[in-house]
């Protein structure tokens, strides 16, 4: 591939910094404020709700929506199917290697073998 | 669990499967850097500070089409701040750690190795907050060798993003599934599902995921309190079986 981008490399290296500073802020912040002091019990009963959510948001992102934002209706069939393979897999089985190995065998198989 | 296993080596184990779905993606990821213009330097720059696929496969796509740079720092904002919602919710296993320790911890977290010290922290009240930071370290490695490799091979690979893409979904399947312990939970995240299509599509952002995860994770939290309050039978409060243990385990 030839390179594209017309910024060089000190703007480069520039946006790197910036976007590790802006990639820091939320990341430090909440934790630190959080960890210093007494956190009420709903804050934690609420938190309790936030990684499934947030996980299922980025299942569901991949599955179904497309990098231009919109719902994908075609060429994600073989990823519905896997996705709900790896479900049933991780739920019978609890382990995360053989869920994310037999994820992407299966969606090799449907992507690049059937092309759906 | 083997008893006189060093701890290294055991923290090693339980981020293996996430190292190792690192590779393709980091790879790929390192594809598309050195594509963009990125040198091998940079790559291995931006892995170690950004530390995130999903911001480090936009950077390189942006960078594609020419988007200016303030634009590229504005739309990583957007995409980083869902990473106030992990630290807040990690918070109550790292009270008490030092300032250092805070900001060595919030630098290298991530969406995944968030994942995979969350469930530790759930399910095993002997994790501690070092080998958690041990686990955002291995991850690390794994993420930055794969991204320099990726960009030193650069052209002489074709990589198929969607394939390799699915190995994180696969980790956040595995992962949602291991939070689903009452049929409240299930029913958040269903709700998490369609909020996030719905947002996604309207915002055409990545603060979908923000405000979708926002929603579901507060109608969980004030249906299960209203539950717990007037109707303790209610059947929403009933607990998953986990197929690997007797029925009659708690």
């Amino acid at each position: 591939m030839q390179s594209v981008s017309s910024m060089s490399s000190i703007e480069h290296f520039w946006l790197v910094i910036f976007c590790a500073i802006v990639a820091f802020i939320p990341r430090f912040f909440p934790l630190l404020f959080f960890t210093k002091r007494a956190i009420p019990e709903w804050f934690n009963e609420w938190m309790r709700f936030v990684p499934v959510s947030l996980f299922t948001a980025l299942v569901v992102k991949s599955v179904f929506i497309d990098s231009k934002y919109h719902i994908m209706t075609s060429g994600n069939l073989g990823m519905i199917i896997s996705a709900i393979l790896v479900g049933f897999v991780a739920y019978r089985t609890r382990s995360m290697t053989l869920s994310v190995v037999i994820g992407l065998v299966s969606v090799m198989i449907f992507v690049l073998l059937f092309h759906i | 669990m083997k008893k006189n296993e060093p701890n290294w080596l055991m923290v090693l184990r339980t981020v293996m499967p996430l190292g190792l779905s690192y590779i393709p993606i980091g790879l790929a990821c390192g594809v598309l850097l050195h594509a963009a213009g990125f040198n091998h330097l940079l790559t291995g720059l931006i892995s170690v500070m950004v530390f995130s696929g999903g911001a480090q496969f936009l950077i390189a796509s942006m960078l594609t089409i020419n988007a200016p740079m303030t634009t590229i720092i504005l739309m990583m904002f957007f995409l980083e701040l869902r990473y106030a919602l992990l630290g807040s919710s990690l918070s109550r296993y790292l009270k008490g750690q030092p300032l250092p320790f805070i900001l060595g911890f919030a630098f290298s977290m991530n969406d995944e190795n968030y994942a995979v010290n969350y469930l530790k922290f759930a399910t095993d009240k002997h994790w501690k907050p070092k080998q958690a930071l041990l686990v955002e370290h291995y991850s690390l490695l794994f993420w930055t060798v794969s991204n320099i490799i990726g960009s030193l091979i650069g052209s002489a690979l074709t990589i198929d993003l969607k394939v390799v893409d699915f190995a994180l979904t696969a980790l956040f399947i595995y992962m949602a599934i291991m939070q689903t312990k009452s049929r409240l939970i299930i029913l958040v995240a269903t709700l998490s599902g369609v909020l996030t299509i719905f947002f996604l599509v309207l915002m055409k952002s990545t603060l979908g995921l923000v405000v979708a995860t926002l929603i579901a994770s507060l109608c969980g939290y004030f249906i299960e309190r209203h539950l717990v309050e007037h109707k303790p039978e209610s059947h929403l409060l009933y607990k998953i079986h986990d197929p690997t243990r007797p029925l009659d385990d708690k």
